[in-house]
């Protein structure tokens, strides 16, 4: 474990903002994204799809779509039959070829000359249906006697350990300890349900990519990506190719948020290509985003907890049923993700849980923010202030006196170390006027919990340039957060000693970079900030030796300093642009780093069943709390002021971490009031921004955003700890425990809608008369 | 505003003036404006992210009304000049986007384009507006990655402040 060293660099004041490196290209629309990108020969592409959630296909019929002027190659299931799409459970087809699980599956795709032709052609394509029923929602799913979306899924190669079965993707869980035991001896125990609805990224650009085959079968894509070497790895196993053969530059990336992160348009691109010989372009509209492309799954939850006379929390138990749409992509892993955040961040002697991810005949879920923790602390954290009322304890005290502090086992069996959790939950409380009198119809709430921080490694090299600037190559993916274009290129310049106009970064590119984990989990700006750091004491290294040698001194009478060699003895200075003169044609100078993050250790005393992951690295703890105002006479819920109090260790970057919480913020307020894909028989009916909400610059509430850095025992700040999604996470339950303080009114499904705000208010005065 | 046919322009084009530079693409009138500059000028200062006139990544201003070029035929263009995000002849643009760059107001940026034509329009019909009105002039520009608070900070207060500037 390592982090910046800034000895040698500018003092950090209280908001320094070290500028982003694309800001003024992003400003001025010169910086070049996905979908602003073309190359001669070109040709577009545009997919069809299938019309109904649930059927048979008969026929494909395209022969006036190839028939049309312009047309240059029209693919169906049958031309790719046995190509198939799949993380960890090898179940899509990239194409469709004998039957269609959700409306908007690809069932051909065309390239043509211009997008016009290509839409025109796609329309000329007919094909033939047999509908069959339509699973509409997991628990029908569940049904014995609902149809089977995938009759073959005994026969789909999965990942080792998943556990598969009739319209499951994956079932998981954990238990650790006796909770039958628990809940037996318990005071009290509560149970309650809990929905959230499916929502989307809703990234502003949406997939593209461009792909060219040469003729020796190499492959190149350029996308608009998250996590380069994993779609490099995708695409060799998707298409049957070497890894080698496939290099993935990535562009301009418009937004991520987890649904760029696998083979989305890619392969259907790189097909065309090579069928036609031409790159290709595939690139997908506002309404295909919505119907087509991996939203965040929606979620049925049953949580109980018992605890004791005291408050003290015994156990809980949770059953996590998500409806994960027609294909699998990531929910088979990220269902773990549920299991692991349901419980919250309590002190408990057992807990148990068990996930499912469902199939139904809607378009296949994918990883959004923090997968699967939104749906599930709604849950918890609104379960957590049930129970605290029924014991008549304070939400503030019930949270405190539970919550997990240093040394303590997590209910996932691990023992953590530097826990900011009780100074989040209290600041949080002391930000929002917490136990102040409320007035009318308004009311506070809070949630906490814990997230982890992705585990995995990122190389970067940085090469001294002929005019002495410094060139960074790093495998990781800038996608707006700033990891890449800002805290990695400050914490680069900082080991050098110089200012930003002295780096370059070089592109994204997996022919000329090195591993990266990608852009996920969170792990961005510590995990390759930390390569490319490593990659400039490299580089030091060696600009050190050849200033040494210059000067006729030993390396050791040599030091690095403000972006130059200096000797110790004579005060002689070598500049970077020297150094560079003397090693041209001799000897490239080149330093690299690469840092790899090492995995926490399973939990001790825990069995899992299906989890592919089942432990946090490096937790961060957060606190969040809200003040509302309820309007009685529409159920309208108006979010006043907003506070979201984090740990996540030492802050690198504060601009860009505060950026961070305050977007995953609006969007949590976005999951909690206003985002819903509503489906009714598998038909998405608000497929257009228009009808699918979200918030504006006026749907937001002030936010305040706090970071406390936790201590280790010997009073050091804690190490980095991952920022990128956990702000997301509790909005649903921080609002929905403040709308039971304002009106006494507990919402349990997601997003909480004035039309569901006002039914509960209806509800409760009727319940009230009788 | 001249109404124009659908036969005249394939041949004789229409006039259009970018940011000062004048164009005459041949375009039927009614291909859209965002269309027509991306796709036939190469103007790529102008995004499209919804292609529906909902989220405001398409935001030009046409004879000084910020629109949503995505819904809006080239053919009601007329002689209106039209400016983007990549505009240099009015200093307000410049202002605008130095205060987007030195707010922190940027992140992935697609919605960028849209937000400095958006708020130079503003601007220029209120040249100190209140954080409301700021609010009530952004309210079509949809960001998904900022929460929108650095953004109206920046328009409400940091253009043509230059404190921020980077030394040159």
């Amino acid at each position: 474990m390592t982090t910046t060293d800034r000895s040698g660099g500018a003092e950090k004041v209280d908001d320094p903002r070290w500028p982003r490196l694309d800001g003024q290209a992003k400003a001025s629309g010169g910086y070049q994204y996905g979908a602003d990108l073309e190359m001669p020969g070109m040709l577009w592409a545009k997919v069809a799809r299938s019309s109904i959630a649930h059927g048979l296909i008969r026929k494909v019929d395209t022969t006036l779509a190839q028939s049309l002027p312009g047309v240059r190659a029209v693919l169906t299931g049958r031309d790719v039959e046995g190509i198939r799409l799949g993380r960890t459970v090898l179940d899509e087809p990239v194409l469709a070829v004998d039957r269609v699980r959700y409306i908007g599956e690809p069932v051909a795709a065309v390239a043509a000359d211009t997008i016009e032709i290509a839409e025109h052609a796609v329309r000329l394509i007919e094909v033939d249906y047999a509908p069959l029923p339509v699973v509409e929602d997991a628990l029908s799913a569940l049904d014995p006697s609902s149809p089977d979306v995938h009759p073959g899924w005994r026969g789909y190669r999965r990942a080792p350990g998943l556990v598969g079965g009739r319209n499951i993707q994956n079932q998981a869980s954990i238990v650790r300890g006796d909770v039958d035991a628990q809940f037996a001896a318990a005071a009290r125990v509560h149970r309650g349900r809990f929905t959230a609805a499916h929502v989307h990224q809703v990234s502003l650009e949406g997939r593209v990519a461009i792909a060219s085959v040469e003729p020796d079968g190499a492959i190149h894509v350029w996308t608009s990506h998250q996590y380069p070497f994993g779609l490099r790895k995708d695409l060799a196993a998707i298409l049957d190719r070497e890894v080698e053969d496939i290099r993935v530059t990535v562009t301009g990336v418009g937004g991520g948020f987890g649904g760029k992160l696998y083979a989305g348009v890619e392969p259907l691109a790189v097909l065309l290509a090579e069928r036609t010989c031409q790159p290709v372009k595939l690139a997908l509209g506002r309404e295909e985003e919505l119907v087509a492309t991996s939203p965040r799954m929606a979620a049925t939850i049953d949580i109980a907890t018992a605890v004791d006379e005291a408050g003290n929390i015994l156990a809980r138990d949770a059953t996590l049923v998500f409806d994960a749409g027609a294909y699998s992509e990531s929910s088979p892993a990220v269902i773990s993700i549920g299991l692991m955040t349901v419980a919250g961040p309590y002190r408990m002697n057992a807990f148990r849980a068990r996930a499912v991810a469902v199939y139904t005949n809607k378009t296949g879920c994918g990883s959004m923010r923090a997968p699967a923790a939104p749906q599930a602390v709604f849950a918890g954290e609104s379960e957590i202030d049930e129970i605290a009322a029924e014991l008549g304890i304070d939400p503030v005290t019930f949270r405190l006196q539970n919550a997990l502090r240093d040394g303590d086992v997590s209910p996932l069996g691990q023992v953590v170390h530097d826990v900011g959790l009780s100074e989040a939950i209290t600041t949080a409380a002391r930000e929002v006027g917490w136990g102040a009198d409320p007035d009318p119809d308004r009311g506070i709430g809070i949630a906490c919990g814990m997230w982890t921080t992705a585990a995995g490694s990122g190389s970067a090299s940085l090469r001294l340039a002929d005019d002495g600037c410094f060139e960074l190559t790093s495998g990781a993916t800038e996608i707006g957060t700033g990891a890449v274009q800002a805290s990695i290129a400050r914490a680069c310049c900082e080991e050098l000693g110089v200012g930003p106009d002295r780096l370059r970064l070089g592109p994204t590119d997996t022919s000329v970079a090195e591993h990266d984990h990608g852009a996920q989990g969170s792990r961005t700006a510590i995990q390759a900030g930390n390569a490319a750091v490593l990659a400039a004491r490299d580089l030091i290294r060696g600009m050190i030796e050849a200033a040494a040698d210059h000067l006729g001194v030993a390396a050791d009478d040599v030091v690095w300093e403000d972006g130059q060699a200096r000797g110790v003895e004579t005060g002689l200075v070598v500049t970077a642009e020297e150094i560079a003169r003397l090693a041209r044609g001799v000897d490239a100078l080149v330093g690299r780093g690469t840092y790899a993050a090492t995995a926490a250790a399973p939990g001790t005393g825990v069995t899992t069943e299906g989890m592919l992951v089942a432990v946090m690295n490096i937790p961060s703890y957060y606190a969040h709390a809200a003040r509302v105002g309820v309007d009685r006479s529409t159920g309208h819920i108006e979010v006043l002021e907003y506070v979201a109090v984090h740990d996540c260790g030492q802050i690198l970057d504060l601009p860009y971490a505060r950026g961070q919480v305050e977007g995953a913020v609006v969007q949590g307020v976005g999951q909690a009031l206003l985002e819903e894909l509503t489906y009714e028989c598998g038909v998405l009916t608000n497929p257009t921004l228009t009808d699918y909400k979200v918030p504006t610059c006026q749907d937001i509430p002030p936010i305040r955003t706090i970071f406390v850095e936790s201590v280790t025992a010997t009073g050091e700040v804690t190490e980095p700890k991952g920022v990128g999604e956990p702000a997301v996470i509790p909005t649903g339950a921080v609002v929905a425990n403040a709308t039971a303080d304002a009106v006494g009114v507990r919402l349990t499904a997601l997003p909480m809608t004035a039309e569901r705000c006002w039914a509960g208010l209806r509800d409760k005065t009727r319940r009230e008369r009788q | 505003m001249s109404r124009i046919r659908m036969d005249e322009t394939t041949e004789r084009g229409i006039e259009l003036v970018v940011d000062g530079i004048r164009y005459r693409p041949r375009v039927e009138p009614d291909r859209f404006l965002s269309d027509v500059l991306r796709n036939e000028l190469g103007l790529l200062a102008v995004k499209e992210a919804c292609t529906e006139g909902e989220c405001g990544s398409c935001t030009v201003i046409v004879g000084g009304r910020a629109l949503d070029s995505c819904i809006y035929p080239v053919g009601l263009v007329g002689d209106r000049p039209i400016e983007t995000a990549a505009g240099r002849e009015d200093p307000l643009f410049d202002d605008v986007r130095l205060a987007l760059v030195a707010g922190g107001a940027i992140q992935c940026g697609f919605c960028t384009p849209g937000i400095v034509t958006a708020a130079v329009a503003l601007l220029r019909e209120d040249p100190a507006p209140d954080e409301d009105q700021v609010r009530a002039g952004l309210a079509g520009n949809l960001c998904r990655c900022t929460g929108y608070q650095p953004i109206v900070d920046a328009i409400a207060h940091g253009v043509g402040r230059g404190e921020d500037r980077d030394d040159d």
